[in-house]
């Protein structure tokens, strides 16, 4: 196990201050940068995200090339307000409409490469609230000053919101801790050094995220991190503190729908790369129960373990980035 | 002479004719001005606790390439950009830091197309992130001014600050000053150019436990300040000079079956002079001394701001050329006395006005709100000011 990559390859927002040395070291590379918001139902925090990193990374400093937002049918009016601030604005089942059609966060980063043009792709997600443009440049720092960093993910002291607007410092993260860390430290130990393996926030060159499955769903970060690290290594990858992140929080239950999405990605995942040897059938429904007077009544949510293959593979893909379909 | 005024004339009329092309070039900067009012607005800066938003203000102003940045010692963040002409006066722009929030608040501001809705953006935050892009505002439209223009965001303004940001660094500021222009969020269309005379205070009434051992009917505080507003309500108020008392906080009590320790309430007296201020200060204070001695308890007064009645005449040419600009961009005018930095340039004989940035609603709420697209012309008043005072056409 590589101990050490959590000391050469943790870095801090800080360190990526000066944005016109990002700005120059992205030019020098002669690169792209593409930033994708995938929504659904944002309508309270997508103009801020919009806004800030337009004026501070598009209009201040030219680092970032396109903003896209990429949205899974919201009700609201996310849309309408993400084209008020002039972003390219997808409903995901218009992207290669002839596909099969599904919904869900993964399903939403594996279309926008085929729409976004960057040669390097920021996925931030769309409910932040205390959106800062460090978000966007502390992911790329890394890609842009190192030569052999391809990957980075965010990791954060993650307060959440209490009643009356006052800050709680802790509440983040448990499906981490007691699921995705426990896993990790079993099967893929040296993954344990993502301080934060399940944030959405990461970065990547077009060349790793064009080459791995998406899982459509909860299960995207858990497939996207064992597969970058299977294909091409810790020392690829990079963790990049972003401080603080607010986010609204979630009840037990939901977190158990999550739960249930990562173990499902992780049993695929390790079985496929013969971690362990479970080819018996498993189920694609988790069963909560809720009190009703007397009686315990079950609630029994499907969820939907669909992978999205390399969007490499897919022939439309290879003919518009021209890689010979 | 005549060809003086004429010249200065044709020059407003100049300025005045830039507003809707100003409107427009500023509308394109709309996310670097949201971006500075958000970024800014949720840095919690309450009255004395404006450190970390004076800190990050001043990193924005060196950001955006002002020429001086610095946090004097009364902390308050300034931004000077320097102008072509030397030893020429200064022209200052004012808005005041603090806004009525908790250190601890989780300030997270929701911005729509239309709005941006959150604790203290209307007062005063959107008015911060606009002085914050005001340097960037006059780079794209392409303006230098021959004076310094000051970017100041006062601390200690609100409440017991008393306005003591301002008051400190016109105490300290060694050049001349022109004239200023103080902002506040809202409203839209605002002129203030003059202030009452006021002094805020407090009344608190307490009553130690050991009186109320024993006692059968021991008093009760909410019942003593009671008396206190029924007294201060008998006060007889002239017609001329406008005056007004204004009792605006009330806070007592522990809970229903207990006689209450504890009360207070807060006070304003306003008028058009000083004196009648004073006067009514004075009876007040006889009030508590009466009602104190009467209940045996312990009620205290407590000064805690004052401020001058001060103005500018209404025919000053900086109150004029405010006016037509309003009028240019069909805003309606409200002028009322305002207690804000203006009075405190009105007193040292600065010019000064207060204009206000946009439109807006629950100014001290958790869902105050503000406009986003009228904050474009709210913005083009200011410029279109700016650059009149710095060419004398404001002079008086």
């Amino acid at each position: 196990m590589d101990k050490d990559w959590i000391q050469s390859n943790t870095f801090h927002h800080s360190e990526f201050k000066d944005i016109d040395q990002a700005v120059k070291a992205k030019r020098k590379k002669k690169l792209s940068i593409s930033l994708c918001l995938p929504t659904l139902n944002e309508e309270k925090t997508i103009a801020k995200e919009i806004v800030i990193i337009k004026s501070e990374l598009m209009t201040r400093y030219p680092l970032i090339d396109e903003i896209v937002v990429i949205d899974s049918g919201s009700s609201d009016q996310t849309r309408k307000i993400a084209r008020a601030y002039g972003v390219k604005v997808y409903l995901a089942n218009d992207i290669l409409p002839h596909l099969d059609k599904f919904k869900g966060k993964g399903e939403n980063l594996w279309k926008a490469l085929y729409v976004t043009h960057g040669d390097i792709i920021v996925y931030i997600d769309a409910d932040i609230k205390n959106i800062h443009h460090r978000f966007a440049y502390g992911l790329l720092g890394p890609l842009l000053f190192s030569e052999n960093i391809r990957f980075t993910k965010a990791f954060y002291e993650r307060p959440i919101v209490s009643s009356e607007n006052k800050l709680r410092s802790t509440g983040g993260g448990r499906v981490t801790e007691l699921v995705t860390r426990p896993l990790f430290s079993i099967f893929m130990p040296e993954l344990t050094q993502f301080l934060q393996p399940l944030s959405g926030e990461y970065a990547g060159y077009r060349e790793i995220f064009e080459k791995i499955p998406f899982n459509i769903g909860y299960g995207v970060e858990t497939g996207m991190l064992i597969d970058i690290y299977e294909k091409w290594g810790l020392h690829a990858m990079a963790q990049v503190d972003l401080d603080r992140r607010v986010h609204k929080n979630q009840d037990t239950r939901a977190l158990g729908l999550m739960a249930f999405a990562v173990i499902k990605t992780f049993i695929r995942r390790a079985n496929q790369l013969k971690k362990f040897d479970n080819h018996k059938k498993t189920f694609d429904e988790m069963i909560q129960y809720t009190r009703v007077g007397e009686i315990f009544q079950p609630e029994v949510h499907f969820i939907e373990q669909h992978e999205r293959p390399p969007i490499f593979e897919l022939p439309e893909y290879r003919k518009k980035f021209s890689k010979g379909g | 002479m005549e060809s003086a005024l004429y010249k200065r004339k044709n020059n407003m009329e100049k300025y005045i004719d830039d507003l809707p092309t100003f409107v427009d070039r500023i509308r394109k900067m709309r996310e670097i001005i949201i971006s500075n009012i958000v970024l800014l607005g949720q840095i919690p800066a309450p009255t004395f606790h404006e450190k970390r938003r004076a800190e990050y203000l001043v990193e924005r102003f060196a950001d955006f390439q002002v020429d001086e940045c610095v946090i004097d010692g009364f902390g308050n963040p300034i931004g000077v950009i320097r102008g072509s002409a030397k030893n020429r006066k200064s022209i200052f722009v004012v808005a005041h830091l603090d806004s009525f929030s908790e250190v601890n608040d989780n300030l997270n501001y929701v911005v729509t197309d239309k709005t941006i809705s959150g604790i203290a953006v209307a007062d005063n935050s959107a008015a911060i992130g606009v002085l914050a892009s005001l340097s960037e505002v006059f780079k794209q439209l392409g303006l230098s001014f021959k004076s310094d223009i000051v970017l100041v965001a006062p601390t200690q303004s609100l409440g017991r600050g008393n306005l003591k940001g301002i008051r400190q660094l016109l105490k300290n500021w060694q050049m001349p000053i022109r004239g200023a222009i103080c902002l506040e969020s809202v409203k839209l269309g605002r002129l203030n150019y003059y202030s009452d005379g006021m002094i805020r205070g407090e009344i608190h009434c307490s009553i130690t436990s050991e009186i109320s051992w024993g006692q059968h009917h021991p008093p009760n505080a909410i019942l003593v300040i009671n008396e206190v507003i029924n007294e201060i309500m008998k006060l007889r108020l002239p017609q001329k000079p406008r005056t007004k008392i204004v009792i605006g906080k009330v806070r007592g009590g522990f809970n229903h079956g207990k006689d209450a320790y504890n009360a207070q309430i807060g006070f304003e007296i306003r008028s058009d002079t000083d004196k009648m201020v004073k006067v009514l200060y004075n009876d007040i204070q006889d009030i508590v001394y009466g009602i104190n001695n009467a209940y045996a308890v312990e009620l205290k007064l407590k000064r805690i701001s004052n401020l001058n009645a001060t103005s500018l005449a209404f025919g000053h040419p900086l109150v004029k050329c405010a006016s037509k600009i309003l009028h240019r961009i069909n805003k309606e005018i409200v002028s009322e006395p305002s207690e804000t930095a203006l009075s405190i340039f009105l007193q040292r004989n600065i010019p000064a006005i207060t204009l206000g940035v946009t439109h807006g609603e629950n100014f001290h709420q958790e869902d105050s709100m503000i406009e986003i697209d009228p904050m474009f012309k709210g913005i083009a008043q200011i410029v279109a000011l700016l650059m009149a005072i710095d060419n004398g056409v404001c002079d008086g």
